[in-house]
């Protein structure tokens, strides 16, 4: 323990990403005939800026959703609320919501092995 | 001096009033399941030999060390993935054969040593079952063998690991 608190200390700081509520709920929108949920992403990582929302049934298959943005732009320590709509006959099919971090910067002459983070919330039964 | 006696006992007696009224002020909050995902080191490669790119410190690379908080046992699933491509690389003309390595190295609880011996791999997968509340901590291992008998071509290289938190 005291050597990952001391490795926590020399690689600078840790970066997190935290996407909740684990278990969110569809509700019908003001939209007829779609269906919505509200995601709250919050970014503890220095090193992202841009995170990609994304929706899938239990098979991981991609289902058609609309947020105001697909890849969100958020900056360190920002919390957003992401409203997710989906189509009503789509409600039963949804399973994961999901935010995933996008590395896009590297310097010249680095060799890195960069975490890449995704969290999927699933929606309740 | 009664009087005046009176009035300073008037005083402190208001004064202990309010203090008893801002003593019971509450402090709400709202605990809920998630799971955070912390990266506490990012990976660097060493270059052991001109066809070898490890993250393994004997290599003389830094190993990432990345950390799930996990606030309800038993409502997410860990999965961590090493690299099986460069993200930026220069043009490489041969093929780069990868290996890499997921484990738990370091847990809040003795109790979450289970995720170790639990764990499922496949391809570049490792699966953890998050059935433990606290923290765990996961050093991922990454290599890339350049050809056979080839160098790396000089230039910035970088790879991504994935990790996931997938509720159940």
């Amino acid at each position: 323990m005291r050597f990952l608190m001391l490795l926590s200390f020399v690689s600078g700081c840790s970066f997190a990403h935290q996407w909740t509520p684990t278990y969110p709920e569809l509700t019908p929108s003001y939209v007829d005939g779609v269906m919505s949920t509200m995601m709250v992403l919050l970014n503890k990582r220095k090193d992202v800026s841009f995170y990609e929302i994304s929706v899938y049934d239990k098979d991981w298959n991609a289902v058609p959703f609309v947020t105001t943005d697909k890849i969100v732009n958020i900056n360190y320590l920002e919390r957003k609320r992401i409203e997710v709509f989906v189509r009503k006959k789509d409600r039963l099919s949804v399973t994961y919501v999901c935010s995933k971090s996008k590395i896009i910067s590297t310097r010249n002459g680095d060799r890195l092995a960069i975490p890449s983070s995704r969290i999927c919330s699933k929606i309740k039964e | 001096m009664f009087t005046k006696n009176v009035i300073l006992l008037g005083v402190f007696a208001s004064t202990s009033l309010i203090n008893a009224a801002s003593a019971s002020t509450e402090i709400t909050g709202n605990i809920e399941s998630k799971c955070v995902i912390t990266t506490d080191a990012t990976g660097v490669y060493g270059n052991p030999t001109t066809d070898v790119l490890s993250t393994l410190p004997t290599d003389g690379g830094v190993s990432p060390l990345i950390r799930f908080d996990i606030l309800e046992g038993a409502a997410y699933k860990g999965v961590v993935s090493y690299p099986m491509q460069f993200t930026t690389s220069p043009v490489l003309n041969d093929v780069v054969n990868w290996t890499g390595a997921a484990e738990l190295v370091e847990m809040s609880s003795a109790e979450m040593s289970a995720f170790e011996t639990s764990k499922v791999q496949y391809e570049n997968v490792t699966e953890f079952d998050l059935t433990i509340a606290g923290s765990a901590w996961f050093k991922v291992t990454s290599n890339a063998k350049y050809g056979y008998g080839k160098s790396f071509p000089g230039g910035t290289y970088s790879a991504t690991i994935e990790t996931e938190c997938i509720a159940k």
